[in-house]
C-alpha cells in the first residue's frame, strides 16, 4: 500500500466562514475513504477541492506524488458522481457515457467497445437507448457512475451519490458501488452523511465535524472505539452521558467500583452491549456496573427492540434481539449490566 | 371535473376566434372584389398577384428578414456569453444583469429612436449607418424577451451542475457551455427568438424614425399601401402572417427533426 492521494493543510474559507481548517490527509491506492459528517462540516467542500471544481483558500493537494493544487479539473483525471442527477438530458445513456471518451478523442471502434462493457458492469444493458427523463432514480446514478468510470479515471469521488434514492434501492447500490470498486481496484472517495452506509461501503471512515477531520479509522474501529464524544454520539447509537449522572445511576443499585468514573466528563457505551434482566443478579460481577431501572419505552426496529430505561435521571437505551419469549412490557422494573470494558470515558 | 374540462374547452374556442377573426376577414376581404351584397362576390386573387410582383414589398420583406436575423443573431450570442460568465463565475451579479435587461421593457420606442439619434447622428464611422443605429435599437428592445427565456431555461436545466459535470468529463468551462449547456437550452433559445421575429416585422415607429427612407420594412410598406388600395393592404396583411408562420413552422420542424434524429 502507498500514498496514493495527500492533502496538505488545506483550509477553505468563504467570505468570514471557515469550512476547513487545516486538513492533513493521506488515502491509500485502492482503497474506498468515506467522509462522514453531518451538513455543513466540509465534506464535499472538501471532495470537490479534490475534484478541482473547487479552489482551497491554502493547502496542496498530491496525487500520486504530484501536486495537483492549481491544475484544472478536467485535466486532473478524475471522475466524479454527483448528488443530484447529472446526467445530460439531450443525450441517451450510450451518448452519456460515451461523452468523455469522445473529449479524449477515443476511436470510435473502442468507444463502442469499452462503452458496452461498462454499461454492462452497472447494468444498464437494456436501457442504453433511453435518456435521462425515461430512467429511475437509481438507473441515474448508475449510468452517472458508468460515465464517471469509463475514461478509467485515476480517481472516482462520490458526492453522496445515493442521497435522492428511496431506502431499498439505496441498499442495493451501496453494495453495487462497492463491488464495482473492488472489481476495477480504483480509489475512491465517498461523501454520506449516513454513518450505515459508511459503514458498509468503506474501508476506511474520516468522520468530519466543523470543518475538521474528527476521527479516520477503519468501520469497526470507529464503532467500537470513538475517541471523541461528537465520534459517539454521531457513529451508531451511544449512550452517551454525564459521567455524574451514570455514576448516580450505578449508586442506586449499590454497585462498588465507581470511583473511577469521577475523573471523567463523560461516559458512553453502546445499547447492545447492555444486558438486560428482570431478576437482580446474586453478587455484582466487579468488571461491570449494575443498574437498576424502569421501562420507559420500547421501541421495535424490525429484527432488534430499543428499550428506553430509566435509571435514576439518566436515560439509558438498550438493544435486544427480538425474541418473542422474552420482552419487557413498558414499567417493568429491570436491571442493567454494563461491561465496564465496554465503556468509553471522556 | 367533465365541466372544468368543458369550460376549458370553451374558453379555448373563444380566444380562438378572437385571434383568427381578424385574419378571416382580412383573408375574405382580399379574396372578393365585389362588396356590393352581404355575400361578396368577384373571387379574385389580383390583389395577391399585385403584391407578390410589386419589388417595393419584396424589398420590404428581404430587408425587414436581414434587420431580423441579425439583431436576434446578436443579442442571442451576447445573453449567452453574459450568462454564462455570470452563472459560471459571478453568481451574485445576476441580479444586476437582470435589471439591466428589464430595462428595455420601459423604454418607449419614440423616446429610444429620439436618444439613439442624439447621440448618434451626425456622426461618423461605424455607429453613424442608420442600418447600424436600426439593429442596434432592435437588440435594446429584443433584450428583455431574450434574456428571460434563456435564463428560464438554464434554470430548468440546472446549469452549474451540468457545467461541472462536463468538466469532470474533460471540458473547459466555455467548452462545457457550448456542447452541454447550450444543446440542452435551445427550445428556451428559439422560443424567445421567435418572439423576437414577431416583435421587429411589427415595428414601424423605430425603422420610421431611425431608418428613415435608408430601409424599408414591411409595416413600412403596409402603411403606403393602405393610403392606397384597401384589398391589397389587406392581401399584405395576409403575406406577412404567412411569412411569420412560415418562419415559426420551418423553425419548429427543423427543431424536432434534430431532437428526432438524436433520439434515433
Amino acid at each position: 500500500m502507498s500514498e496514493y492521494i495527500r492533502f496538505e493543510h488545506i483550509i477553505k474559507n468563504f467570505g468570514e466562514k471557515k469550512v476547513l481548517r487545516d486538513i492533513d490527509l493521506s488515502i491509500e491506492k485502492g482503497e474506498l475513504v468515506t467522509l462522514l459528517g453531518p451538513s455543513g462540516c466540509g465534506k464535499s467542500t472538501l471532495l470537490r477541492i479534490l475534484s478541482g471544481l473547487e479552489d482551497a483558500t491554502s493547502g496542496r493537494i498530491f496525487l500520486e506524488g504530484k501536486d495537483i493544487t492549481d491544475v484544472a479539473p478536467q485535466n486532473r483525471d478524475i471522475g466524479m458522481v454527483f448528488q443530484h442527477y447529472s446526467l445530460f438530458p439531450n443525450m441517451n445513456v450510450r451518448q452519456n457515457v460515451a461523452f468523455g471518451l469522445k473529449k479524449k478523442r477515443v476511436p470510435k471502434e473502442e468507444i463502442d467497445k469499452t462503452v458496452s462493457e461498462m454499461i454492462e458492469v452497472v447494468g444498464l444493458k437494456d436501457n442504453v437507448d433511453q435518456y435521462p427523463s425515461q430512467l429511475s432514480g437509481g438507473q441515474q446514478q448508475r449510468a452517472a457512475l458508468a460515465r464517471a468510470l469509463v475514461t478509467k479515471p485515476k480517481v472516482l469521488l462520490l458526492d453522496e451519490p445515493l442521497s435522492a434514492i428511496d431506502a431499498l434501492l439505496r441498499h442495493s447500490l451501496q453494495v453495487e458501488i462497492r463491488r464495482i470498486q473492488k472489481e476495477l481496484n480504483i480509489t475512491a472517495v465517498f461523501v454520506t452523511h449516513d454513518q450505515e452506509e459508511a459503514m458498509v461501503m468503506s474501508d476506511r471512515i474520516n468522520l468530519m465535524h466543523d470543518g475538521k477531520i474528527e476521527q479516520s479509522a477503519r468501520p469497526i474501529d470507529l464503532y467500537t472505539n470513538p475517541q471523541s464524544r461528537f465520534a459517539a454520539t454521531f457513529i451508531g447509537h451511544y449512550n452517551v452521558l454525564p459521567a455524574e449522572t451514570f455514576a448516580n445511576a450505578v449508586s442506586v443499585a449499590g454497585a462498588t467500583g465507581i470511583s473511577e468514573l469521577q475523573n471523567y466528563e463523560t461516559v458512553a457505551f453502546r445499547p447492545e452491549i447492555v444486558e438486560i434482566s428482570r431478576q437482580e443478579r446474586g453478587s455484582v460481577p466487579a468488571d461491570s456496573y449494575l443498574l437498576r431501572g424502569r421501562v420507559a419505552m420500547s421501541l421495535p426496529h424490525g429484527n432488534f427492540l430499543r428499550y428506553n430505561i430509566s435509571c435514576g435521571n439518566a436515560t439509558i437505551d438498550v438493544d435486544t434481539l427480538f425474541n418473542r419469549e422474552k420482552l419487557f412490557e413498558d414499567g417493568t422494573e429491570v436491571w442493567l449490566m454494563v461491561p465496564k470494558e465496554e465503556c468509553i470515558l471522556f | 371535473m367533465k365541466k372544468k374540462n368543458g369550460l376549458s374547452v370553451l374558453l379555448i374556442i373563444l380566444i380562438l376566434i378572437w385571434l383568427l377573426v381578424p385574419l378571416a376577414v382580412s383573408l375574405i376581404y382580399s379574396l372578393f372584389s365585389n362588396w356590393t351584397g352581404i355575400i361578396p362576390k368577384g373571387f379574385s386573387l389580383d390583389a395577391y398577384q399585385s403584391v407578390l410582383t410589386d419589388p417595393q414589398f419584396l424589398k420590404a420583406l428581404g430587408q425587414t428578414i436581414l434587420v431580423c436575423i441579425v439583431p436576434i443573431l446578436l443579442t442571442n450570442v451576447i445573453v449567452l456569453l453574459t450568462l454564462f460568465t455570470v452563472t459560471a463565475y459571478f453568481p451574485k451579479l445576476e441580479k444586476y444583469v437582470q435589471i439591466i435587461c428589464m430595462i428595455p421593457y420601459t423604454v418607449q420606442g419614440v423616446i429610444l429612436s429620439v436618444s439613439i439619434l442624439s447621440l448618434y447622428v451626425g456622426g461618423s464611422g461605424f455607429f453613424a449607418s442608420r442600418l447600424v443605429m436600426l439593429m442596434g435599437a432592435y437588440c435594446i428592445i429584443i433584450l428583455p424577451y431574450t434574456y428571460q427565456g434563456i435564463r428560464n431555461s438554464m434554470r430548468a436545466v440546472n446549469m452549474p451542475m451540468l457545467l461541472d459535470a462536463a468538466q469532470m468529463l474533460g471540458c473547459s468551462r466555455i467548452e462545457a457551455f457550448f456542447k452541454v449547456v447550450v444543446p440542452n437550452i435551445m427550445p428556451g433559445i428559439i422560443v424567445s427568438s421567435l418572439l423576437a421575429v414577431g416583435i421587429i416585422f411589427g415595428d414601424y415607429v423605430l425603422i420610421r424614425n431611425l431608418a428613415g427612407s435608408t430601409v424599408t420594412n414591411v409595416q413600412m410598406y403596409l402603411y403606403q399601401v393602405m393610403k392606397a388600395d384597401s384589398r391589397k393592404s389587406s392581401a399584405t396583411f395576409i403575406l406577412i402572417m404567412l411569412v411569420m408562420f412560415l418562419i415559426t413552422a420551418v423553425v419548429l420542424v427543423l427543431r424536432s427533426r434534430s431532437e428526432k434524429g438524436k433520439r434515433n
